[in-house]
């Protein structure tokens, strides 16, 4: 989708076309209540990435860009924006009558400070996102132009309002950026405007009556509600109280049954953004997973479509390489051999014999202790099931289940584990989500989700840094061909399976699905059926 | 000296007591607590998915966490001493404002559990020791047992099946609702509709308790001389049993509730998580889980302080109820 042609987005015009009068009249005004677990840490999307905050942040803050399902640009701050074709200067064009919810005016200052003075400095990612932009110039209020060192093909599907929110410059500029008051209490450009947040309770936002989209937001209210117990949870769903629940507000086993109520309807669309995928990190530092043949052999062993149809209820689908198969529509996405279609002792045998892991007398080739992803019970069938298939070809694991910082300081700090069940987001863009897991750059002691096998190879550095900055579709597609079958071969991490996140809601609730950030977008089009 | 003023003084000596243990619970408790594995910036990234070296260097420094342990606890008691419970790591806020907003629906459901509690308990222990043996003592008893002996999520969950979902008489969670923003006095009536269930739910196990010893010591001191004598003095039974035995026997049942206040603001985690209840407890659990040190060192120490308080407290109703008991 990405090309470097001059791209013009007019306006959504069939955006535009709904709104005639009399369609407004039936689908405004509510109050929509959703489930958010667990409560967000803040509201400041510009400091976190943190799920929560992304559930309620976008409808208060905007980012340039949106996305459709498929990952295409929709027009959002930016009206339009250019790519030259070197790919080192990117124009965007705001956006006019833009204002900020306190009335002040948004402009391409804010833009400006929003992603140089405060995404690249305090955003989880953001110095990845935008590691090329050196200078952005604003000839008008109107206008940025990003100046890039290096073509960043990845930096165009990071600009929605979750991955990188435009702030307001006159609130934050000259101020502790941590410190600030926006940070719990937002202030934005969105159709919602924050009211309250009773901490444990609720997150209140009022509809912008400012709003710059014409006619729009139809809901008046929107109400995060914060429910620890799953089981309540899903009382309170079945209960018409909430309207809507993602991610694992609704716990699968009551997914199954709620499914088939009336008025309740599941879907799995509005995660491609998010493009989550269990894995399996080996330590390649350390016996018995420091060689690449005994991570191969584990996954010939592995059944995924097992594991998918017994413990997470059909959702998902089976990985066939280091990249998820929604890369496959920007060229991205290549199957490989040591993930076989049906699992195969035989070759996994084959391969530990050849490299030297002989059974003893009780027929174990290798033990290890398996750390479980704290996430939730299904982790743990997961991990009791690995168990058992890796039983099969002599690796006896057995399981370890900790508190998520305990856990995480034992894998990305201490790199005081065997194998880790696990699962990353591996985002719109490799550069941006995968990157991360495998560079020699990524071995960041005491830093969560980078590379904690410790697997570095100057070879595949080279791969992921080309990748990062060839702009040609076609060429970067060849490239990622390449790093496919490199990360085939070493396998320092093993997919597992795209995860297929469901979202349960009430069906009174209408048109929540037009963004492709599906939990992560503004909610601006969405009504509901009184 | 008049009991008044003995009483007060003996509070000011207790009091005088308590700032020593207070300063030795929180000493202690920040060294428990700082051996947990992980900190507040690997919870805060771990949540956020994703990091940078330096977003964890800028966290920590933040928090103070980059200094030595016995800087961070001096910095800390100096900042008890003025009242400045410090800030939230997790939530970005001061830990004094979070606590104080979840104070009083803890407070709220603590008071009500406690009122039914022993209301009931010691209601339920009186009719079942009156009538010792017969189908009311039994049934009283079974009872009392059942809901001891089952949990509390369990209870919590069927009420909501129960009363939410299948009869509609009841809010499944919340304190509130959040779709209308009542004010005044419809918010009152909103927020006592929503306290009902978990105030039953929590009230059940510990009504067992109560009912259980009411019952046996209500016995106990049905067989002491002085109510032989009181009935040798041809006192009517029932000026017998609430003038003397019941006043007797309340004490055993005062001095229970007393130890269970500080265990309720504790034991109620289960049920303000069932029934989405902001209290406390929950707080203290996901502060525990985000290595939010500040935050949980705040609860305990309102906590000790609520305990201290209620001991104390406890003891004064002790000498009104039995004015053999002098306090000095």
């Amino acid at each position: 989708m990405f090309n470097i042609k001059q791209k013009r987005l007019g306006v959504a015009v069939a955006l535009m076309a709904v709104f005639s009068t009399a369609a407004l009249a039936q689908k405004s005004g509510g109050t929509y209540v959703f489930v958010l677990h667990p409560e967000p840490p803040s509201l400041a999307p510009h400091l976190s990435t943190s799920g929560p905050i992304g559930q309620v942040a976008p409808k208060v803050y905007q980012g340039l860009l949106d996305y459709d399902e498929d990952f295409n640009p929709v027009p959002e701050l930016a009206e339009s924006f250019d790519v030259s074709p070197d790919g080192l200067t990117v124009t965007f064009n705001l956006q006019r009558n833009v204002t900020w919810h306190d009335g002040r005016p948004f402009t391409s200052a804010d833009v400006r400070f929003s992603v140089m003075d405060v995404l690249k400095k305090f955003h989880p990612r953001g110095p990845n996102s935008f590691r090329e932009v050196y200078e952005i110039q604003t000839p008008d209020e109107h206008t940025a132009i990003f100046k890039l060192e290096k073509a960043a093909p990845y930096m165009m599907k990071a600009l929605s309002s979750y991955e990188s929110p435009m702030v307001p410059k006159h609130l934050l500029e000259g101020t502790d950026i941590r410190d600030n008051e926006i940070t719990n209490k937002p202030v934005g450009t969105g159709p919602f405007k924050f009211v309250e947040w009773k901490k444990g309770q609720y997150i209140r936002l009022d509809k912008n009556e400012n709003y710059w989209k014409p006619g729009l937001p139809r809901l008046d209210r929107v109400v995060a509600r914060i429910i620890p117990d799953a089981s309540t949870r899903t009382a309170a769903m079945e209960n018409g109280e909430v309207f809507y629940g993602a991610f694992d507000a609704i716990q699968p086993v009551d997914v199954i049954r709620l499914r088939d109520i009336d008025g309740i309807g599941v879907t799995t669309k509005g995660y491609a953004s998010i493009n989550p995928m269990s894995l399996i990190e080996f330590n390649t530092q350390k016996a018995p997973f420091n060689q690449a043949a005994i991570r191969n052999a584990v996954s010939l062993v592995v059944d995924r479509q097992f594991m998918i149809d017994n413990i997470w209820y059909g959702y998902g689908k089976k990985a066939v390489s280091a990249l998820s198969s929604r890369f496959a529509s920007a060229g991205l996405h290549a199957a490989t051999g040591n993930y076989p279609a049906e699992p195969n002792v035989a070759a996994a045998v084959k391969l530990l014999d050849d490299a030297g892991y002989a059974p003893d007398d009780n027929g174990v080739r290798a033990r290890a202790v398996l750390d479980v992803i704290p996430y939730g019970e299904q982790w743990r069938r997961a991990g009791e099931y690995l168990k058992q298939a890796l039983a099969e070809v002599g690796i006896a694991l057995d399981l370890r289940y900790e508190d998520v910082p305990t856990w995480l300081n034992r894998v990305y700090n201490e790199y005081d584990y065997q194998i880790n069940l696990n699962y990353f987001y591996q985002l719109p863009d490799p550069v941006i989500g995968v990157h991360r897991h495998y560079g020699t750059d990524q071995i960041r002691k005491g830093t969560p989700f980078v590379n904690g096998t410790r697997y570095s190879d100057a070879g595949l550095d080279a791969l992921l840094a080309s990748g990062a900055s060839e702009p040609d579709a076609k060429k970067r597609g060849e490239i990622y061909e390449q790093i496919q079958n490199k990360l085939d071969a070493d396998m320092p991490v093993m997919n597992l399976f795209e995860m297929e996140f469901v979202i349960v809601y009430n069906e009174k609730l209408k048109e929540f699905t037009f963004s492709g950030m599906g939990p992560y977008s503004s909610f601006d089009r969405t009504w509901l059926d009184q | 000296m008049n009991q008044t003023v003995k009483r007060f003084r003996y509070a000011m000596k207790r009091l005088a007591q308590a700032v020593p243990i207070v300063l030795a619970i929180i000493v202690i408790n920040f060294f428990l607590l700082h051996l947990a594995e992980g900190d507040a910036a690997v919870a805060l990234a771990g949540e956020a998915g994703s990091a940078t070296p330096e977003y964890m260097a800028q966290l920590r420094q933040k928090f103070g966490l980059d200094k030595p342990l016995p800087v961070q606890l001096g910095i800390y008691l100096k900042n008890v001493l003025v009242f400045d419970l410090g800030f939230s790591f997790r939530h970005n806020m001061p830990v004094a404002e979070l606590v104080f907003d979840r104070f009083m629906p803890t407070l709220l459901l603590m008071v009500s559990t406690i009122l039914i509690a022993v209301g009931f308990g010691v209601l339920l222990g009186l009719l079942a020791a009156s009538g010792l043996n017969t189908w009311r003592d039994t049934f009283i008893s079974v009872f009392a047992l059942v809901t001891y002996a089952t949990p509390l999520f369990w209870v919590g969950l069927m009420m909501i099946i129960l009363f939410a979902l299948n009869l509609g008489l009841f809010p499944t969670s919340g304190m509130e609702n959040f779709a209308a923003f009542h004010e005044g006095w419809d918010r009152v009536k909103d927020i006592a509709h929503h306290l009902v269930m978990p105030t039953i739910t929590l009230s059940l196990f510990y009504l067992a308790l109560y009912t259980r010893l009411m019952r046996s010591s209500m016995l106990e001191q049905a067989g002491m001389d002085y109510v032989t004598t009181a009935r040798a003095k041809g006192l009517t039974e029932r000026r017998i049993v609430f003038g003397h035995i019941l006043r007797n026997a309340l004490l055993p049942v005062v001095t229970m509730a007393g130890v269970q206040v500080g265990a309720l603001i504790g034991g109620s985690v289960i049920v303000e998580s069932v029934f989405a209840w902001p209290g406390l407890g929950m707080l203290a659990f996901e502060a525990l889980f985000s290595r939010d040190l500040n935050l949980l060192l705040g609860i305990f120490l309102l906590s000790a302080l609520l305990v201290i308080a209620i001991n104390l407290v406890v003891d004064i109703i002790y000498s009104f109820l039995d004015p053999r008991i002098e306090v000095g």
